[in-house]
C-alpha cells in the first residue's frame, strides 16, 4: 500500500484490512461486469495477481478516490477533491518515475515491507504541488 | 594456465568497437543486492566499506587495462601528475560520463591528493538510514581508483569522503589519495620532477 | 533512459562473483548464492519492469516469456533472447542467449568448471515471475563458459495459483 501521509484519520490495522477488502471486491467487481471481458467471469470467481486491474476510481460528494494497481500487485491509493478529472496518467508517472527510482532502487526497500524514505517523500509531495494538489 | 574449452578462445573473440551500453538500473539493482551481501558478511560499517572496496578494487584493476588499451593505444603513465589526470579524467569520464569536478593536491600533505565531485551515479540512489551511521557507498569508487593506480604502479591508500559544501544541499565526494613513501621517492628522482 | 558502460557492469559483477568464491569455498554454494542473489534483485526489478514496459497484465506464461526474451532483456541488458522448445502443454520453454554481457571476457579456469557464471540471471527471471504470481523453475542446461556454443536457460512454469485473500472473513 502506498504512503499514508495527509489522511484525515490515523489508519489502524482494521482500517488496512477493510481499505484492503475494498480494492479486492473492486476489482473483482469491475473486471466481473466488464461487458468488454472476453471471459465471463463469475462474481466471486478467484483472481490473480497478474490479471491486472480495470478500477480506476469512484467519487463521492465530498472525495475522488483514484487508484493503481500494478501487475505486481502494487496498490496506489489518492483521494483528491471530487473535481479533480482522472489520475491514471499521474499515478503511473509517480509507479514509473518516483516509485521505481526512489524506493525500488533503495537497497533498504524489501519488496511486501512498510518503508519510509525521505527522498520519496518529499519528491511526490512536490509533484503533488506541482499538480496543484497539495498547497 | 587458462584452457580454453570453447569452440573460439578468449584471445579470438573480436574486441567490441566502441562502447557499449547497458541500463544504469541494472547497475544499480547490482550494486544495491551487492551492498546487501557485503552487510550480511560484516559486523560493523568499516568493514563493511572494506568489502566494498575490495570489490572495487578487482574492478579498477581491470578498467585500468581496458582503458590503456583502448583509450590510449597502451601507453602508460609513469608520472604521478599524468596518472592523476587519468584518474580525473579518463577514468572519471569512462564511469560516470564526465570528468571529475576536482582534482586538487592537500594543504597538508606533499603525498596526498583529492578528487572531489557530486552526485555520483553510485551515491545517488543509496539514502543512508541513520543505523548505517556514516557508511560511504563511494567505498567502492575508492577501491576502483586503488586498483587503478595500484595496477599503473602507483600504490596509495584510497578513502572515501562526504564534505558538506556550503549552500549545497548535498555533500560533495571526496576520493583521497595518499601515495606511498616510495612513489613519492621514485617522482622526486625523475627528470623534471 | 540513463545507461552506463557495459563493462563496468561485466567487471563490477565479475568482482563480485571472485569474492563470492573467496567467501564461500564450494562452487555449488556460490551457484545458489547467485540465484539467492538474483531472486531478491528480480522481486524489485519487475516493477521497474511494468511500470516502464506499461504493461497492464501478465498472466499468461507463454506472454510473459516473450515479454522476458525481448522486452526485459532488451531493457536490462541491452540484448534478447530466443524463446523455444516450448513443450506439448507450454508450461516449459527455453530461452536462448547468443550474447551475455555478464561473462564478456571471462574464462572459466579448470578448477571452477561447475560455477554457474551466470546464475544470477536466473535468479532474477524467477523472482520477477514470482511477483506477478507465476512459480517458476529456471536453470542453466548450456553455457559458452562450460563448453556450449550458446546460453540456455530451461523455463518451467510450476503454478499459478489465484489471489487468495489474506485475511480472515470476520462478522
Amino acid at each position: 500500500m502506498a504512503m499514508l501521509s495527509g489522511w484525515h484519520r490515523r489508519m489502524c490495522e482494521e482500517d488496512f484490512k477493510l481499505m484492503f477488502g475494498l480494492f479486492w471486491s473492486m476489482r473483482a467487481l469491475a473486471t466481473a461486469l466488464d461487458p468488454k471481458n472476453p471471459t465471463k467471469q463469475q462474481m466471486g470467481a478467484p483472481m490473480r495477481i497478474g490479471d491486472g486491474c480495470s478500477f480506476n476510481s469512484f467519487r463521492t460528494s465530498s472525495y475522488k478516490l483514484h487508484f493503481l494497481e500494478s501487475p505486481s500487485g502494487l496498490k496506489f491509493v489518492l483521494t483528491t477533491d471530487p473535481s479533480v478529472g482522472s489520475m491514471s496518467e499521474q499515478l503511473q508517472y509517480i509507479y514509473a518515475s518516483l516509485f521505481v527510482e526512489l524506493v525500488v532502487k533503495n537497497p533498504l526497500y524489501t519488496p511486501g515491507e512498510p518503508f519510509l524514505f525521505e527522498p520519496f517523500s518529499a519528491a511526490l509531495n512536490k509533484y503533488m504541488r506541482t499538480l496543484g494538489l497539495l498547497s | 594456465m587458462f584452457q580454453s574449452r570453447g569452440s573460439a578462445g578468449i584471445v579470438d573473440k573480436p574486441f567490441r568497437q566502441g562502447r557499449q551500453e547497458i541500463s544504469l538500473s541494472s547497475f544499480a539493482y547490482l550494486f544495491s543486492e551487492m551492498v546487501q551481501y557485503c552487510q550480511s558478511r560484516v559486523s560493523n560499517i568499516s568493514e563493511l566499506e572494506r568489502k566494498l572496496d575490495e570489490v572495487g578494487y578487482g574492478v579498477g584493476l581491470r578498467l585500468l587495462e581496458v582503458l590503456c588499451y583502448r583509450e590510449r593505444g597502451q601507453r602508460r603513465e609513469t608520472r604521478l601528475l599524468d596518472m592523476l589526470k587519468f584518474i580525473h579524467s579518463t577514468l572519471w569520464r569512462y564511469l560516470f560520463g564526465r570528468q571529475a569536478r576536482d582534482l586538487e593536491q592537500s594543504n597538508s600533505a606533499e603525498d596526498e591528493y583529492m578528487i572531489s565531485d557530486t552526485d555520483l551515479p553510485v551515491t545517488k540512489f543509496v539514502s543512508v538510514p541513520r543505523e548505517m551511521g556514516h557508511l560511504n557507498p563511494a567505498a567502492f569508487v575508492a577501491g576502483i581508483v586503488r586498483g587503478a593506480l595500484d595496477g599503473a604502479g602507483f600504490p596509495a591508500r584510497v578513502t572515501a569522503h562526504y564534505v558538506p559544501v556550503a549552500g549545497q544541499p548535498r555533500p560533495k565526494t571526496v576520493i583521497l589519495m595518499k601515495f606511498n613513501a616510495a612513489v613519492m621517492q621514485r617522482e622526486q628522482r625523475m627528470p623534471g620532477g | 533512459m540513463e545507461t552506463i558502460s557495459a563493462e563496468i557492469f561485466t567487471l563490477t559483477y565479475g568482482s563480485m562473483v571472485r569474492q563470492l568464491i573467496a567467501d564461500y569455498e564450494d562452487v555449488e554454494e556460490v551457484n545458489k548464492q547467485l540465484d539467492k542473489m538474483g531472486f531478491s534483485i528480480g522481486q524489485r526489478l519487475i516493477d521497474e519492469f511494468l511500470a516502464k514496459s506499461k504493461t497492464q497484465r501478465c498472466s499468461d506464461f507463454r506472454e510473459a516469456a516473450e515479454k522476458v526474451a525481448k522486452v526485459g532483456f532488451r531493457m536490462f541488458l541491452n540484448t534478447t533472447a530466443a524463446v523455444t522448445n516450448w513443450n506439448a502443454e507450454g508450461t516449459e520453454c527455453s530461452l536462448i542467449l547468443e550474447d551475455n554481457p555478464l561473462t564478456d571476457f571471462v574464462e572459466l579456469p579448470e578448477a571452477l568448471s561447475q560455477l554457474k557464471y551466470s546464475n544470477l540471471l536466473c535468479g532474477v527471471i524467477r523472482g520477477a515471475l514470482e511477483m506477478v504470481n507465476m512459480d517458476v523453475e529456471c536453470t542453466f542446461v548450456r553455457d559458452v563458459l562450460q563448453g556450449d556454443d550458446v546460453y540456455e536457460m530451461r523455463l518451467k512454469l510450476l503454478s499459478s495459483s489465484p489471489e487468495t485473500y489474506p485475511f480472515k472473513d470476520d462478522d
